[in-house]
């Protein structure tokens, strides 16, 4: 465990000197992009109610953790791959989840202003109040978890070509046609049916109903379905990362 | 012994045999150059000793460890410097080192104290603080290769370290290889400079299209060509190159087809037969068709050379 704890620490190190430059500037990307999608979106709908803002407002930072997690994380893994870097990494002595770990620190540390802003935006644009749960943390944290290890699946499975054309439909589909910034009877049947076996209705649905507790209490379902989603991304993640062709 | 690979063989999905049937071992305190072609396995075979990829058949012991069972190990063991450029973007060579030596196990003190010194060594103080992206491509090689032997494991495995970097810094990284193996490491080179490699390692391997073509001492190399010389002459007009290549050739005392490079040409001969090649080229001197000439032993490139040519026909042949 010490030594598991030691790589940690350094492969944190590493990637932290190693995207010092970058940082500063997805961390402003990110926190505009929450802020933005809670200002940008309620010009689109004319009548503002409490129920349409507390879906604009907590479906913002979902999406930011999305595009971190399943867009930025994967393009940058093709780079790696692209690059060499991977192959570089993958040589190194270290544990593989601790690399992993090492890696998932930093993107989700770098989606958490996000969420701040676009609720702290929220609550002072349209006069908000929120029922806040203590359970929102592990509700971010699992959401962001679930982000990065699918994210991870889908660039070490893909080829880079691919990786770029998937990230891209996630992108489109998160932002539009995912029941995250608006309720899910507003989209046609097949679709919502869809989204009750994909993971972005209950980002969505975990992060608002802790920021705004539902009358009868934060729901188990979101919360099950997202361990699920993560076990699932987590083991393809580590099946490719120890296999060797 | 710390390095023991018997009939390592591997084969991709499409039927490509990139390594077939490769035995060779290497002690500790050895350097073993690892030549062939582009293509001819030489990074498959190091990926396998890693435990980045596993043999189709045959076995590997690192150490004691055997890769695939226990890559872990095997990564412990051993440190890779790979053929890509490591991962610089952001960080300074001096940093680049001393994580890459914490991570592989050396204490804070130590891995400050290696890095300040393989800086010294090879003479990259002036980047030694410079971010990643304003390295040239021979300070990112040379910092990849610090980046591997800081820390290093019982057996080093660089993979083309000596690209792209200056002559001097060429010359101070050999003395760094031999170092390592002065202090007990088993060190594997992948390189194309054969000339340099002709000094530098204690034994090598050729491969060819995944076979082992050669092996042995670069002494022992030489010798698998008899005691033959070679004469390079340096003609005066290009248009005579041809026809004094051919006279040469048909003296009766070469031993192999000349070279012809420009105004350059290169004539194998048998040992026996130099006094008669130098009276030759004495006397073409003399007719002023010749500039300059000289006969000088065989060096292991043109060993290589010959080797690989030979294989390239027996495989046209097939």
């Amino acid at each position: 465990m010490r030594s598991w704890l030691r790589s940690y620490w350094l492969l944190l190190r590493w990637n932290l000197l190693r995207s010092r430059t970058d940082l500063p500037l997805l961390f402003v990307v990110q926190t505009l992009l929450g802020v933005g999608v809670v200002i940008g979106f309620a010009f689109l709908v004319p009548a503002i109610d409490r129920s349409t803002v507390l879906y604009l407002s907590t479906g913002a930072p979902t999406v930011g953790l999305i595009t971190v997690g399943m867009v930025a994380l994967p393009q940058m893994v093709a780079h790696h791959k692209l690059t060499g870097i991977f192959d570089y990494v993958r040589a190194m002595p270290v544990p593989r989840l601790a690399m992993l770990a090492a890696d998932a620190s930093v993107w989700v540390a770098l989606t958490l202003p996000g969420l701040a802003a676009a609720l702290g935006v929220a609550a002072l644009r349209f006069h908000l109040s929120f029922r806040v749960s203590p359970l929102v943390v592990p509700a971010v944290l699992l959401v962001a978890a679930t982000c990065v290890a699918v994210g991870y699946a889908i660039g070490y499975a893909a080829r880079p070509a691919i990786t770029g054309m998937v990230t891209q439909v996630i992108v489109v589909v998160a932002l539009m046609f995912a029941p995250v910034s608006f309720p899910a009877d507003r989209m046609p049947g097949w679709l919502a049916a869809a989204h009750r076996w994909l993971p972005f209705e209950y980002m969505a649905q975990a992060i608002r109903e802790t920021v705004n507790v539902p009358p009868g209490g934060v729901p188990v379902v979101p919360f099950a379905v997202l361990a699920g989603w993560l076990a699932v991304g987590l083991a393809v993640t580590y099946r490719i990362m120890t296999r060797r062709t | 012994m710390l390095l023991d690979v018997r009939h390592l063989t591997k084969e991709y999905r499409r039927g490509v045999r990139a390594n077939d049937d490769i035995s060779f071992t290497l002690d500790a305190g050895q350097i073993l150059g690892l030549f062939g072609h582009n293509g001819a396995g030489k990074t498959t075979l190091l990926n396998q000793v890693a435990g980045l990829t596993r043999p189709t058949a045959g076995s590997i012991r690192v150490d004691g460890h055997d890769p695939v069972a226990d890559p872990a190990a095997a990564r412990r063991v051993c440190s890779l410097q790979p053929q890509a450029q490591a991962p610089l973007d952001g960080v300074t060579p001096r940093q680049a080192i001393e994580i890459l030596a914490r991570i592989r196990g050396a204490r804070r003190r130590r891995a400050r104290d290696r890095a300040a010194e393989l800086i010294a060594a090879l003479d990259l103080a002036e980047w030694a603080d410079t971010i990643g992206e304003k390295l040239s491509g021979g300070v990112r090689r040379l910092t990849a290769f610090c980046m591997a032997a800081a820390e290093p494991g019982r057996l080093v495995m660089f993979d083309e370290p000596t690209n792209d970097v200056d002559p001097v810094r060429r010359r101070l990284l050999w003395g760094q290889i031999r170092a390592l193996a002065d202090a007990g490491c088993a060190v594997v080179l992948v390189t194309h400079n054969v000339v340099e490699a002709e000094r530098g390692v204690d034994r090598l391997v050729v491969l060819d299209r995944g076979r082992v073509l050669a092996r042995g001492t670069p002494a022992q190399l030489r010798e698998m060509h008899g005691a033959r010389l070679r004469l390079e002459l340096v003609v005066a007009d290009t248009a005579d190159a041809d026809r004094l290549a051919a006279d040469a050739a048909g003296t009766g005392w070469g031993a192999g087809d000349a070279v012809v490079n420009g105004r350059r040409v290169v004539v194998p001969i048998e040992a026996a037969a130099a006094a008669a090649a130098l009276a030759w080229a004495q006397r073409e001197r003399g007719a002023a068709r010749i500039d300059e000439f000289a006969v000088t032993p065989t060096s292991l490139e043109d060993v290589y050379v010959s080797l690989t040519e030979e294989a390239d026909r027996a495989f046209m042949a097939a």
